[in-house]
Parts: structure tokens; sequence; C-alpha cells
């Protein structure tokens, strides 16, 4: 508390903030709940279905369910990427004894690029006519035979369009984990080789568990991301061949813009907001001790 | 990472060589975990590497020759035809215009909003901070469909506005944090003198807060700018016509216009649009790295 202050400074301080984080955040959430319970196209009158749109979602859309499938395996590849990626790299990296901050500006390059940049580099990665660098590489490295278009395949299209999000920012999370790593403190690492300890015990008995609150951070952002991801695969194949990799995200957004069904669409971003709130639940759940996180 | 492709062997040239064998303990561990550090950045960097020299490829090159090697001669036609096609200048002085409206939205709002949770404080200041945490954890998504009507009945539909509000909306909740965090090293004592000599807590704000914060501006900006820069969803729902497009979806346009695809071109006009952003990340990488360090590893 300064001196000086009163009720109407704090006021002027705050109101402007909250106008704008009101009308572009807290009220969309409301409104988003608020339609989610009426059928409208934009141009007839709004009519009152009650959980209509839910059970409908729930019960009787396939596509609904297969994307939601899709992006839980979207969410385990970007995950795997970004953290375990991450982790090796910030590993690394405290080993290396120079070109420390050159290897940590190259890696977070991808992360400043436009995402429909990176769909039109990973549409000619992936290509097969004419043959793209992976089909290139799968030949030059003796495995031929696994050569296709990995866009339009439907058992391989997922995994293709999650990469790119992945490798995207690995570099974000590799800087995290390892700003954290250097803050783990070296007599504890020492004590522990003295004990006998190898390399991988340092690791997870010391390290890990001495960062575990920047794994929080780094989980749930990596996580809340990649549920919400939406550009790469919408630029990429819009959710397709056939459904084989509609995400939640792709499929609200066709709803709701495409076949111009407001209701129905607020109630699968209602969806998509839940998701993303269990999973920060879960993720404290798992990864916080009991009673400090 | 295995799932990446892995790259032909051609090194970025700025990919760091490996140390020299280090005089007191030479070890197998260090020199193999340099050796992979190395092939992962290539990994990582090659794809852009290759965006690059694709740009500079004339056509025939890319078509018939090696298409991943080093092209055989280096021309810029390419970018002469990228500027034919589209209307370039339009798109980087849009995303310019909603780049520094937004940053500009986000810097004075979170600094006013932190200013008032940490230095004045009030009653429901826990409950403000729970506020703005929903908007760190609720996806965008969320906004489009409410924003979509609000603004066809306000008429701000294909505005530059219709991107700025969202933008500046869901980036103020990580701006108050950093701003608040920042705020609490500012020692008391100075806030104490200032009161002697008779300031309030708008003359406090002015000419202690706000000048003491430039390092977290620079953060604030740099952080957001990127994703600004690059935003695609609110872009392209809520704009429509070519004048106001902006970066990614005038990018777009390269595939479209041309029936089928000109490549090289393509990725001409793509590196001339991510040019601007890069130079500024390249400059300002350090101020960034430390402000993303800091914020995340408090938090």
């Amino acid at each position: 508390m300064i001196p000086g202050r009163s009720r109407l400074s704090v006021l002027i301080f705050l109101v402007p903030p909250l106008l704008l984080y009101g009308v572009a955040v807290l009220f969309p959430i409301v409104q988003s709940l608020f339609l989610s319970f009426f059928s409208w196209d934009g141009i007839s009158d709004m009519e009152f279905v009650g959980l209509e749109n839910y059970s409908r979602m729930l019960f009787g859309d396939d596509v609904f369910w297969h994307a939601f499938l899709n992006a839980l395996g979207y969410l385990a590849i970007c995950l795997v990427l970004q953290l375990g990626g991450a982790l090796v790299v910030a590993g690394l990296l405290t080993s290396l004894r120079r070109g420390r901050e050159v290897v940590k500006t190259l890696y977070l390059l991808p992360a400043v690029i436009s995402t429909v940049a990176i769909a039109f580099l990973f549409q000619r990665i992936y290509s097969l006519e004419p043959e793209g660098l992976l089909n290139r590489v799968l030949g030059w490295v003796g495995l031929g035979d696994l050569r296709r278009a990995w866009l339009s395949d439907t058992d391989t299209v997922l995994a293709a369009v999650s990469a790119p999000e992945g490798w995207r920012f690995t570099g974000l999370y590799m800087l995290i984990i390892y700003a954290a790593l250097l803050a783990v403190p070296k007599e504890l690492e020492e004590a522990a080789r003295l004990d006998g300890a190898s390399r991988w015990q340092v690791f997870t008995r010391i390290r890990f568990p001495y960062i575990r609150p920047v794994w929080i951070t780094t989980t749930i952002m990596a996580a809340t991301f990649a549920l919400r991801g939406f550009d790469i695969p919408y630029l990429l194949t819009n959710g397709g061949p056939g459904q084989s990799s509609e995400l939640l995200t792709t499929y609200m957004y066709k709803t709701a813009f495409t076949s111009t069904d407001y209701g129905y669409a607020s109630t699968i971003s209602v969806f998509i907001v839940v998701e993303c709130l269990v999973a920060v639940w879960l993720i404290v759940r798992l990864l916080g001790r009991k009673g400090d996180a | 990472m295995i799932t990446q492709p892995a790259p032909a062997p051609v090194a970025s040239p700025r990919t760091p060589r490996p140390a020299p064998r280090p005089r007191r303990k030479p070890s197998v561990h260090h020199a193999l975990s340099t050796a992979l550090i190395v092939v992962i950045v290539v990994v990582q960097v090659y794809p852009l590497a290759w965006l690059v020299l694709t740009s500079l490829r004339s056509e025939d090159d890319f078509a018939a020759g090696n298409p991943f090697g080093l092209p055989e001669s280096i021309t810029f036609d390419n970018y002469t035809r990228a500027f034919a096609t589209g209307d370039t200048g339009t798109y980087i002085l849009n995303s310019l215009i909603v780049t520094a409206g937004a940053n500009l939205l986000i810097v004075l709002l979170g600094m006013m909003a932190a200013y008032a949770l940490q230095v004045l404080g009030f009653k429901l200041a826990g409950f403000v901070r729970g506020l703005f945490l929903i908007g760190i954890i609720v996806p965008v998504q969320i906004a489009l469909v409410p924003l979509f009507i609000d603004y066809a009945s306000v008429d701000l539909l294909d505005t530059h506005l219709s991107m700025i509000i969202p933008l500046a909306g869901f980036a103020l909740p990580m701006s108050v944090y950093l701003f608040s965090s920042f705020f609490q090293y500012i020692p008391r004592e100075m806030y104490e003198a200032a009161a002697l000599d008779g300031a309030g807590p708008y003359r406090v704000f002015g000419s202690i807060t706000l000048p003491m914060s430039k390092n977290t501006v620079v953060t604030v900006v740099m952080v957001n700018s990127i994703f600004i820069w690059n935003d695609f969803i609110f872009a392209n729902t809520f704009v429509l016509s070519e004048g106001l497009k902006t970066i990614p979806l005038g990018l777009q346009n390269y595939i479209g216009a041309m029936g089928k695809v000109d490549w090289t071109a393509t990725f001409a006009a793509v590196c001339v649009m991510i040019t601007p952003l890069l130079l500024a990340f390249l400059v300002l990488n350090k101020a960034m790295i430390y402000g993303l360090e800091q914020g995340a590893t408090k938090g």
C-alpha cells in the first residue's frame, strides 16, 4: 500500500484492463455457455433447446468422439515431442561447455515462424509426388518401403499433423527446463556422485524431483496449448482425409463457420474448456506432491 | 524426437562445431553429448535452412535437381515473382498495425492492472488474480463464436480492432503476471520517499514504476509479438477483405493464386514475411530468453 492511494485511484488503474479483459475473454465465455443451450443459425430466431445439444454431442455424434480421440492422440504426440525433446536437449545443454547461447537461439527459431509458413514447409516435407524430404531420407537410410503420402494416408495423417506442432515449440520448453536445471544446487549432485550414484540416478533422484514445480508449469502449458491446437491441422489437412485428422477445435470451427450451427459449436467449445480444466486438474494431481501443488 | 525426419548432413553454417577436447578431463560422455546436440540442432534448423535455400533456387533446379542440397546457382527471381503476386506490402503493414495496437494495450493495461494488484493493493486482489488466471487456461476458441456474433451486431467485423481486441485480451493475463512479479522487486522505500516529496499514486506510477519497467516491457512485447504477428485464427475468422489481411492470411494467397503451386516463389514470400519478426527476435532474443526463464521458473 503506498501512501496517498485512494479507492478511486485503485479503480482508475483497474477498470480499463478489466474492461478489455471482460469484453474479450470473460463475457464470451459466459456467452458461449449461454449459446450452448440454444439452437441458432445466426439468422432465424434462437430456440431454447435445453440440454439437447449436450446429449447430441455425447450420445449421437460419432464425429465428435472421433475428434476427441484424435485430440488425445495429438496431445500425446505434442507432449512427448515437446517435453521429452526439451528435457533431452536441456540435459545435454548443461554438459555443453560452449555455444549454449547459440544452441538456445537456434532451437527457439521455429517458434518465431508463422504457422502458415510451417504448414507450407511440412506439406512439402511430407509429400510423395514430388518426393518430399521425409520420403527422400527414408530412401537414403534404406527404409524406402515406408515411403508414402503421409498426409493422405489415414494411418499416418494424425501423427503427421501433430509432429510440426511438437517440433515448433520444443525450444520454448527446453529453455524453461534448462533454466530450471541450472538452478539445481551443484553440491547436491556432487554429494550424490560421491555416494556412487550413476548419471541416471542423479537425474531421477536429484534433478527431476528438484525441478518438479517447473514440470508442473511446462506440462500445463504444453497440454493446454496442444488441446487448443488448431492452425497446423486446419491448414495442412482441414481434418481430412475423411475425419482422420479432425480435432475438436477444427470440428468446432467447421460447425460454427461452415455449417453456421452456432449453438452446437458453442457446446463443443464449452467441452474444449472443460477438457482443458480437467487436464490442468489431472496434471496438478499427478505431478504435485500431496499438499504443496 | 525420433519421429522427426533425420536430415541430410548439410550442416547449417551457424551450427556450433563440437567443442575441442577439454584438456583436463577428456570424456567420452562429453563428446557424445556434444555430437548429439549438434545432430538435434541440425534436425531442428534444417527445415528452415531448406526453406531459405529453396527461395533462392531457380524453378528448374527445384524441379529437376536435388531439391535438398545446395542450389546450383542463386537467383532472386522468386522474390520478384512473390512481390508481383500478392499484396506483400499491405500484409506487412496490416500485421504491423495489429501487432503495435495489441502490444500497446497489453503493455499499458497490463502494467496498470499489475500496479493496482501489486503496488496499490486492495481487498479483492486475490479474486482479480483468479479472474486473470482463467484467461491463461481457457483456449481462445471459446471466444470465436460469441465475438463473431457481437462484432456483427456492433459493426466491428472486418476491422483491425476485431483482431486487436481478442489478441490483447487473451495476452493480458500473462502480461499482468510478468509485470506483477517484476513490481515485487521495486523497493518500498522508493515509494515512501516519493510520497514524502508529495507524489500521489499517479505520479509514482508515471515517474517510478513505468520508467523502471523498461526491461519487462521488452520481454512482454517480444513474447506477445511472436503470437500476435503469427495469429491465424482470429484473423481468419474476423477479417474478410483483402485490404485488411495480415501476413498469415496473405501467405495463403500464394497457394491459391497460381493454380499450380509456385513453390519457389511461395517460399520467397514466406522468407520476406517472416524476416521482420526474425530480425527483432535475433536482436532481442537475450531479453526474451531471460524473461521467459524468469517468468516460468518463478511460477
